[in-house]
């Protein structure tokens, strides 16, 4: 693993600005958040994008021009966001808003030696982090850029675009349309997704003549009893991508036969569910499964657009009956399968009225102390793709802070690797991501390692 | 702040306006004064007085024409009386001879020659362009706050202080900073200086080019002034070189000369204009912001921080016939006035270094009492250059009067509204405009070029005069024949203005500065912005 000296020494910042929007906002505007947003009060994200360029001709003179016109068009672009290029002040209720007041998103500029694709052969994730630049907030929150970008130039070709955000604004799908809707405008095209600003929909016209789905609002009930853990593990981030077949022989693994037929699951519940068995056993339960709650996108369930700009994941505990047996992969990817069927509408609907209800006590950190297995496959990232640049390859991302067993996040893999195909990228302390390596549930679907610890 | 802004040299009196009833009252002749009865409403008395008022100024502006055109009906009357005949005889008792003839002939010649060589050459400005900062550099106030907050980390004094300053300003949203001002923390570089000072100026220039159709090889005079950017080799020379120009250029290059070093690089071209026949002289009017943004917390030397924006003008000027027909006006006066010998007004504005070494320029408290001085100075000296005989008579009766017959005698303020129709105020911040336009009685609509100019664009030092200029022509404001009055404040302390005359109608400019958001001007500009 490379000392910290040699990293200090491969990407050096050279500087830190504020890019603003090209038209100025009428003052006086603001926006507020839901009842979803304020669970995820106490994350941001990081993502990392990878590019080669087109054109072998950028030469000498074009270093620094390329960071230039991503520049100009971020400004373009930032016309659409008004809530990206605001502030946070507090309400008559001490809730948060965003006041649109013009100010920017904060802009840094780097660059690394070598090239994109050195880099990515041997990165681990404390060197990506050095791509992605990101600030706690202030004391004083209405200074404090709620959204980053850092563009690092690699000196013999390549690009880097980190983009990190604060959580309470933006989930992963709106920051991925966040970076698409850039990416457009650099093409000279419209965009594509435009964002949304609106609130959830409305739970006042609901006729609730069913059980309401307790399950849900219980395991939110319980994060807020739960206090903040303030543990100070060091965790460590591995990158494991399964191609298209593997993704496919993983799902059939995991078929089962229902009532009526077999059951086939999904890629994102055939692979939470190996997960969940692999680390358990991992972390010492033979026959048995940690904790663990899903994490969904609820957009196509709850009727919005993609493009609705701002929180919709949708916690929830998968509950498993003590001592297993026979294949605990199978089960834990059945007990998937069945609480991600209970999430629909109705369900999500439920808790959204309840928490509006008991908004005092809103939940302030959703992912507590389970494993948490978070499905981030609804957007496609690879669709982003610059002027004078191909598609990415290769997109990495973080929810943070991790303060429990662990995390996995499940990203749709290249599109080269076919429809199936998934990145992962797991989060567990630094002895247990070594165990995980050699394990034999995960290794039989010969995974490629991206990132190592 | 009591702005003392007395038009005659006795004991400043603070300056109230007179209204129109009681400063004609003093000056017209005791004969026309009605006894105004007090009851008669305000609006009836002045609309009497008005038509008063104009009667008189129509008398004395056409004084001339008006008593020679008795005497020749009465000349005519009398030729008509004595018939041909005796005319004929009178032509014959005047007995010419031949010596007596020729030299008559070339005395006339003679005087009629020197009057000719003697008239300096007319100057035209054949067009002018505005640098348009691009939109990224684009500075909202609630940007430009919380940059200042995070340099300024350890004095949040100062960081208020700006915050009041940028509130009560007159700049908008759409004001530009370079590049290199953008960065936490800015990056005054050398490099960037000089790479702000491309942009500006070959910005500019090539718009001029393209406007004017001029080829480079035709500039016979170049004149770039930039106040606080003195590199080596000059801006100048930075010009010559990228556009190849000739090796016989006159090249000239102003700089530490402030606000006003824009009308002092037209005055240098007219002068050279007059020497160098059929010449084209193109003036570059800037100001390179990066070098100088102040980074330390002495409040005197953060004000030009809120104020001062990127911004530059080239101008084309020609004293050649053919450009008669194509030029947009024609230069009729420069009057430049400095009061540098008085040891205030050369301190008031000053570049110097704080007390932990950053260097800053430091504006003095009685800044706004220094530019009244010296703008008493040139108004005194521009007045009997501009004004219609009827107000420097008004003028004249009314000194005679104080000195002679009662001191107490309110001044006459000469309306110089009759001496133009479009005035262009240095943008150099709200307090300039606000002071001039009261004291000069201007309407809102005069200012108006003024103060959208600051809104839109900041203070861009020299080049401001031309931006608003722009908007006068934008906003289809300009006919042949109107007179327009430039006057620009700067460090020393200087007073410069110039009197422009438009020579043809001028079209609504497709490419100014101003033409992507003309139709949203004028704003209303709120005396206190809250941030």
């Amino acid at each position: 693993m490379a000392t910290n000296n040699d990293n200090n020494n491969i990407v050096s910042y050279i500087c830190k600005r504020t890019v603003v929007s090209t038209k100025p906002i009428e003052p006086g505007k603001y926006m507020t958040f839901s009842v979803l947003d304020r669970c995820m009060e106490k994350n941001h994200i990081r993502m990392v994008y990878y590019y080669q360029s087109s054109s072998t001709s950028l030469g000498e003179g074009e270093f620094g021009k390329m960071t230039k016109n991503l520049k100009e068009t971020l400004s373009e672009m930032l016309n659409y966001y008004p809530m990206v290029t605001g502030r946070l002040v507090r309400d008559s209720e001490e809730k948060w808003k965003v006041k649109c007041n013009d100010a920017g998103v904060r802009v840094v500029e780097a660059k690394a030696k070598g090239s994109v694709e050195e880099w990515l052969k041997n990165v681990d994730s404390e060197k990506e982090h050095m791509l992605v630049y990101w600030e706690d907030m202030y004391h004083k929150p209405y200074y404090w850029s709620t959204f980053y970008v850092q563009i690092t130039e690699f000196e013999e070709g390549g690009l880097a675009i980190g983009l990190s955000c604060f959580h309470l604004l933006a989930d992963y799908t709106s920051a991925t349309n966040f970076l698409k809707a850039w990416s457009d405008i650099s093409l000279g095209n419209k965009i594509t997704v435009l964002p949304l600003f609106h609130p959830l929909p409305s739970t006042r016209k609901r006729i609730s003549n069913h059980h309401p789905y307790f399950e849900l609002i219980n395991h939110y009930k319980s994060s807020i009893e739960r206090p903040i853990p303030i543990k100070e593990e060091k965790y460590t981030i591995i990158s494991l991508g399964f191609s298209h077949q593997m993704v496919n022989a993983c799902i059939s693994k995991a078929q089962f036969n229902g009532p009526s037929g077999p059951i086939t699951m999904t890629p994102f519940e055939a692979l939470a569910g190996l997960f969940w068995a692999s680390i358990s056993n991992i972390k010492g339960l033979q026959n048995g499964l940690i904790d663990m709650s899903i994490c969904l996108d609820a957009r196509k369930v709850l009727g919005l657009d993609y493009g609705f700009f701002g929180n919709t994941m949708i916690y929830n505990k998968v509950h498993s009956n003590g001592n297993l047996e026979g294949n605990i992969f199978v089960q834990a990817t059945r007990y998937i399968g069945e609480v991600v069927a209970k999430m629909d509408n109705e369900g999500i609907m439920d808790l959204i009225e309840w928490l509006e209800k008991n908004e005092m006590n809103s939940p302030k950190m959703i992912n507590g102390p389970d494993l948490i297995c978070v499905s981030l496959e609804n957007v496609d990232p690879y669709l982003s793709v610059f002027q004078d640049w191909l598609k990415p390859l290769r997109v990495s991302c973080y929810i943070e802070p991790v303060l429990g067993e662990g995390q996995v996040l499940i990203l749709p893999g290249t599109p080269e690797e076919g429809p199936l195909s998934r990145v992962v990228m797991v989060t567990l302390k630094e002895d247990e991501a070594i165990k995980l390596f050699e394990d034999d549930l995960i290794s039989q679907f010969s995974p490629t390692i991206f990132m190592k610890c | 702040m009591e702005t003392p802004f007395a038009f005659i040299t006795s004991p400043p009196t603070p300056t109230r306006s007179p209204s129109i009833t009681i400063h004609n009252s003093h000056c017209l002749p005791s004969s026309q004064i009605i006894n105004m009865p007090p009851m008669l409403p305000d609006f009836s008395n002045s609309v009497k007085l008005k038509y008063v008022k104009l009667g008189y100024q129509y008398l004395v502006n056409h004084i001339i024409t008006l008593t020679l055109v008795p005497i020749m009906l009465g000349v005519s009357i009398e030729i008509l009386r004595l018939g041909p005949q005796e005319i004929l005889n009178l032509w014959n008792s005047l007995h010419f001879n031949l010596v007596q003839i020729l030299c008559s002939a070339f005395l006339i010649i003679f005087v009629a020659t020197v009057y000719f060589m003697s008239k300096p050459r007319t100057i035209y400005l054949v067009d002018y362009a505005c640098f348009k900062p691009p939109v990224t550099c684009r500075v909202p106030f609630a940007t430009f706050m919380e940059h200042s907050r995070l340099i300024l980390k350890n004095n949040p004094k100062s960081v208020e202080f700006q915050m009041r300053i940028l509130e009560r300003s007159g700049l908008g949203e759409e004001t530009c900073l370079p590049p290199a001002i953008h960065y936490i923390p800015p990056k005054p570089t050398m490099e960037a200086a000089r790479g702000e000072a491309e942009l500006v100026i070959f910005s500019a220039m090539d718009s001029l080019f393209k406007k004017t159709g001029l080829k480079p090889k035709d500039i016979d005079i170049l004149i770039v002034n930039c106040s606080l950017f003195s590199p080596t080799p000059s801006l100048s020379a930075m010009v010559i070189n990228k556009y190849k120009l000739r090796s016989n250029i006159k090249s000239f290059n102003l700089s530490g000369m402030g606000c006003s070093a824009g009308l002092i690089s037209i005055d240098l071209a007219r002068d050279l204009l007059q020497v160098h026949p059929n010449s084209n002289a193109v003036v570059v009017s800037t100001e390179i912001i990066t070098p100088n943004y102040y980074q330390g917390n002495e409040r005197a030397m953060l004000l030009p921080n809120c104020l001062f924006r990127m911004g530059g003008a080239a101008i084309l000027l020609s004293n050649r016939r053919s450009e008669r027909r194509r030029a947009k006006y024609r230069l009729v006066h420069v009057v430049r006035t400095h009061k540098g010998a008085d040891d205030k007004a050369y301190r008031c504005v000053f570049e110097e270094e704080d007390k932990e070494g950053k260097v800053g320029i430091s504006l003095s408290k009685d800044l706004m009492a220094i530019a009244g001085e010296a703008l008493k100075s040139n108004i005194t000296t521009m007045g009997p250059l501009v004004l219609p005989a009827s107000e420097q008579l008004l003028f004249l009766l009314t000194l005679i009067g104080r000195k002679i017959f009662n001191p107490k005698w309110k001044p006459y303020i000469p309306d110089f509204k009759q001496a133009f129709e479009h005035f262009c105020i240095h943008a150099g911040g709200r307090a300039v405009i606000d002071e001039l336009q009261k004291n000069l009685q201007l309407s809102t609509e005069h200012v108006e070029a003024s103060r959208m100019t600051l809104h839109r664009f900041g203070n861009t030092s020299s080049s401001s005069l031309w931006y608003e200029l722009n908007y006068i022509e934008s906003k289809g404001r300009m006919k042949k024949g109107d007179r327009v009055w430039q006057i620009a404040f700067g460090s020393g302390f200087k007073c410069n203005s110039a009197v422009w005359k438009c020579n043809k109608t001028i079209k609504t400019p497709i490419d100014g500065p101003w033409t992507d958001c003309i139709d949203r001007y004028p704003v209303h500009i709120p005396e206190i912005v809250k941030l």
